[in-house]
């Protein structure tokens, strides 16, 4: 067969193709040569001489398929009780024809129709009306279209409301043939599916928006049913379900385009119309913890938008009552440990709501942190600081101390890790890390550490929580004990190369002046007792030796060594302070002494010396006389002195735990340091900004100190005068509110 | 109060027969503090106190190294901040007179 275009007789060509296109249409029996035969006769119409009978070719075939598709549309209006079927039996055949077809019609479509057919780009922005009537389509798109033209829309009523119906029927349980009824939906989908635009117009006008508005209706009246014959927890139930089937359905029967529409009417009809009702209910439920209805009370409200709100806030509320009340009922000055505990049971009996019914979901994990740090950071006394700070510090001395003998290492560790849940929460983590300095700082000049393990590992967990410079101090403590311990090492081992032999044992802290909370306070004059001058001169040559440019200050107060009794029946090993070391030795030169004697010998000031007698004299060692105690007072050893056991400790002098001035003096310490680091921050902000509005300067100032503490806005401001004042700042001329940076 | 403490080491050395005093000393626990051996808390190039490291020390995490430098006109600063000082101008910042290192710390 030759390509060369020439003369062609129309009429008996299409003759012959309208036989074989009337075989494809219908999906009958075409041999592959009559295929093969016909596709060459539309190319030689195409091509035709003298002129191209393409368009007449086009035209016919169209009237072609009109003719057919009407022809199709009597004979499925004969089947009129069961149109569908009919419908869906013809629409299938037809379908796969136009394919054929199309393919048939392959040279007319690619030579002649192209030409003819519009870019993308004229479609979106070329301006045309979108669909001009009258521009040629490609042959399988023209059947389509013709099959929606002159079989759609003639049936258009009639089809949509027995699709309906079908449904309808599904949802009362009727048996339906699914694969019929999604093939006509799909139909309505597949019919316009080569349009560029608007492609699912059809679908969503004919019959997606009726069917949308006929489930609103069914599920409105439906959940108007259920809301009247169920409580809320059985309609909740009953609604879960009723949308999962819906969903199901979805599936069996429409496009997915419509999925997530027909969950929202639903959703919408079922719950957001309810939403107040539900709402209702959500308060009670979260007061009893009903974990299976506030799971379905979640479900549900989670899709709609602000549903959630109430539950949330509910939520909230009542994870900072429980708290309240567990921390109320405390009592005042409680024990730490039951305080921590009950917080972490609050905590974590909630954690564990959410996460199993909520999927910790951030939302209510957020509500949650907000009620722990509400319940944390609680003031009894509004006046006072909170004492959370101080409770948790002081639980971390009871766990960390020798004295919390019974619980495993592992117990510890899990202990610790949770105190630092609790100290997340802390608005005042600045007050907690004073107090928890000074409780490390006893710990270890005492050698009370239960673990050093223990006391490292902590100290690292609060840098990971707060950051470095939050525990600069405390690492600092630590690396001086154990340079202290290389000290005592080397110092020994210089004695045995001097031959010295001072006669007792002997160690010794070096600690770093600044990074210990101890030593600012003004220690009382005291010298040393004469048996101790010597060990403190070697040593101090010792320490000259090796060091240079340091100078060493003896921190009486808090050294302490243990003195052998010979007086007495029995001899007695006896730990205690340097003071009453000090007293006690004086007593080597007469069994009696005044006070006044004491203090030549001691150095101490008076007022210090008595206190120190006293409370020697409640031990009953020695005996001062009856009275007040005043220069001229007779003090004498008590010769009868007896103690059930050989080796004890004085500890009264210690500096017993917490006392309300070691209390206070803290929180002075510590609104010192927030004040230092405000006005730093301030600088910091200034210097960067130059000029700052006054509001904007406190917000900024809040953020940066969030992490540390929450600093009230008057004490901001005192620290901006303060720094006015220092000539750091001054107020801008034009602007009563505005500050500006003097460099 | 009976705060428990390190008392585990019996210090019964003494088997002498003297005539023993009525108080003898057994164990001693010393604390002390050491500090820079200065007279002025603050080092005047970097306004930090001399016994903390200098912020460029802090930063770069050198704490430990950070020690004090005192001139021959016993002024003190930071050792690195001065052996940046004296870069520019080998004057003691608060005296003028020349810089001459009498020690450094360690």
């Amino acid at each position: 067969m030759s390509l060369k275009p020439r003369r062609v007789d129309f009429e008996s060509v299409w003759e012959r193709l309208l036989e074989t296109i009337k075989g494809v249409i219908t999906c009958g029996q075409v041999a592959r040569s009559t295929w093969n035969d016909r596709f060459s006769d539309v190319y030689k119409l195409c091509t035709a001489l003298p002129e191209p009978l393409g368009d007449r070719l086009y035209l016919e075939t169209k009237a072609f398929l009109e003719l057919h598709v009407k022809s199709t549309h009597f004979k499925i209006m004969e089947n009129e009780q069961d149109l569908l079927a009919a419908y869906h039996r013809h629409w299938e055949e037809y379908c796969r024809g136009a394919g054929y077809l199309n393919q048939l019609y392959g040279y007319l479509n690619t030579t002649f129709i192209k030409k003819l057919k519009f870019t993308d780009a004229d479609l979106n922005y070329g301006g045309f009306a979108v669909e001009m009537t009258d521009h040629m389509l490609e042959i399988g798109e023209l059947a389509l279209d013709i099959w929606r033209k002159h079989m759609i829309e003639p049936l258009r009523h009639n089809l949509m409301t027995l699709l309906l119906h079908e449904i309808a029927g599904d949802r009362t349980g009727q048996s339906v043939n699914q694969a019929v009824v999604h093939g006509v939906i799909n139909s309505l989908v597949d019919v316009e599916n080569y349009k560029k635009k608007m492609a699912m117009q059809l679908y969503e006008e004919m019959f997606e928006t009726p069917f949308l508005k006929e489930t609103g209706d069914f599920y409105r009246s439906e959940a108007s049913r259920l809301k009247s014959d169920c409580t809320c927890s059985e309609y909740m139930e009953k609604v879960i379900q009723r949308l999962d089937m819906e969903n199901l359905r979805s599936c069996k029967f429409l496009h997915p385009s419509s999925y997530d529409k027909v969950m929202q009417e639903c959703q919408q009809r079922m719950v957001a119309d309810h939403l107040q009702f539900l709402h209702g209910e959500c308060h009670e439920m979260v007061q009893q913890e009903k974990r299976k209805d506030l799971t379905h009370m979640y479900q549900l409200l989670k899709p709609i938008q602000g549903g959630l709100g109430v539950l949330i806030q509910d939520i909230e509320e009542h994870i900072k009552h429980t708290g309240l009340e567990a921390v109320r009922s405390l009592k005042t000055d409680s024990v730490p440990a039951n305080f921590v505990e009950s917080v972490l049971e609050v905590h974590s009996h909630f954690s564990d709501l959410i996460q199993k019914v909520f999927g910790n979901d951030q939302q209510f994990v957020g509500a949650l942190d907000k009620a722990c740090a509400a319940v944390i950071n609680y003031k009894l006394n509004p006046k006072l600081p909170c004492k959370s700070p101080e409770l948790l510090a002081k639980y971390c001395d009871i766990l960390l101390k020798k004295s919390s003998k019974g619980i495993s290492e592992s117990e510890m560790d899990d202990r610790l890790t949770r105190c630092i849940t609790v100290f997340k929460y802390l608005d005042d983590k600045d007050i907690f890390q004073r107090f928890y300095s000074r409780m490390l700082a006893k710990r270890l000049i005492y050698a009370q550490s239960a673990s050093m393990d223990a006391e490292e590992a902590m100290i690292n967990r609060l840098k990971q929580a707060c950051g470095y410079e939050f525990t600069n101090k405390l690492h600092r403590m630590f690396t001086d004990m154990s340079v202290s311990n290389d000290h005592n090492t080397s110092f020994q081992n210089y004695l045995q190369s001097k031959r010295v032999d001072l006669g007792i044992t002997f160690s010794i802290l070096v600690l770093q002046a600044g990074a210990w909370p101890i030593g600012g306070t003004t220690v009382p004059s005291f010298s040393l007792p004469q048996e101790l001058e010597h060990t403190v001169r070697t040593f101090d040559g010792f320490y000259g030796d090796k060091f240079s440019g340091r100078k060493l200050t003896w921190m009486h107060s808090f050294c302490y060594g243990e003195l052998k009794f010979n007086h007495l029946k029995k001899p007695y090993f006896v730990t205690m302070s340097s003071y009453h070391m000090a007293i006690l030795l004086a007593f080597n030169q007469s069994e009696i002494l005044t006070v006044q004697d004491m203090v030549t010998a001691t150095g101490m000031p008076e007022k210090e010396l008595v206190k120190q007698v006293q409370a020697l004299s409640e031990t009953k060692i020695i005996m001062p006389e009856e009275g007040e105690v005043t220069p001229d007072t007779k003090v004498s050893l008590n010769m009868s002195y007896s103690n059930k056991r050989t080796k004890f400790k004085i500890s009264v002098a210690m500096p017993t735990r917490d006392t309300p001035q070691e209390v206070e003096s803290t929180h002075a310490a510590v609104d010192e340091d927030r004040k230092m680091f405000l006005q730093a921050a301030i600088v910091r902000i200034m210097k960067a900004r130059k000029v700052l509005k006054h509001n904007l300067l406190i917000q900024e100032v809040i953020t940066q100190s969030m992490s540390r503490f929450h600093p009230s806005v008057s004490m901001i401001k005192k620290c901006i005068e303060t720094l006015i004042d220092k000539q750091y700042l001054e107020r801008t001329a034009n602007s009563p509110d505005e500050y500006s940076y003097i460099a | 109060m009976a705060d428990e403490m390190d008392v585990d080491r019996d210090g019964d050395k003494e088997t002498t027969s003297k005539p023993e005093k009525m108080f003898t000393l057994k164990k001693w626990n010393l604390v002390a503090m050491w500090s820079w051996d200065v007279e002025c808390d603050t080092c005047a190039i970097c306004r930090v106190q001399v016994m903390d490291a200098c912020l460029r020390c802090q930063s770069e995490n050198k704490q430990d190294d950070c020690v004090v430098v005192w001139g021959d006109c016993n002024h003190s600063f930071h050792n690195c901040c001065m052996s940046l000082w004296v870069k520019q101008n080998n004057r003691c910042p608060l005296c003028q007179q020349e810089w001459v290192v009498q020690r450094i710390g360690k």
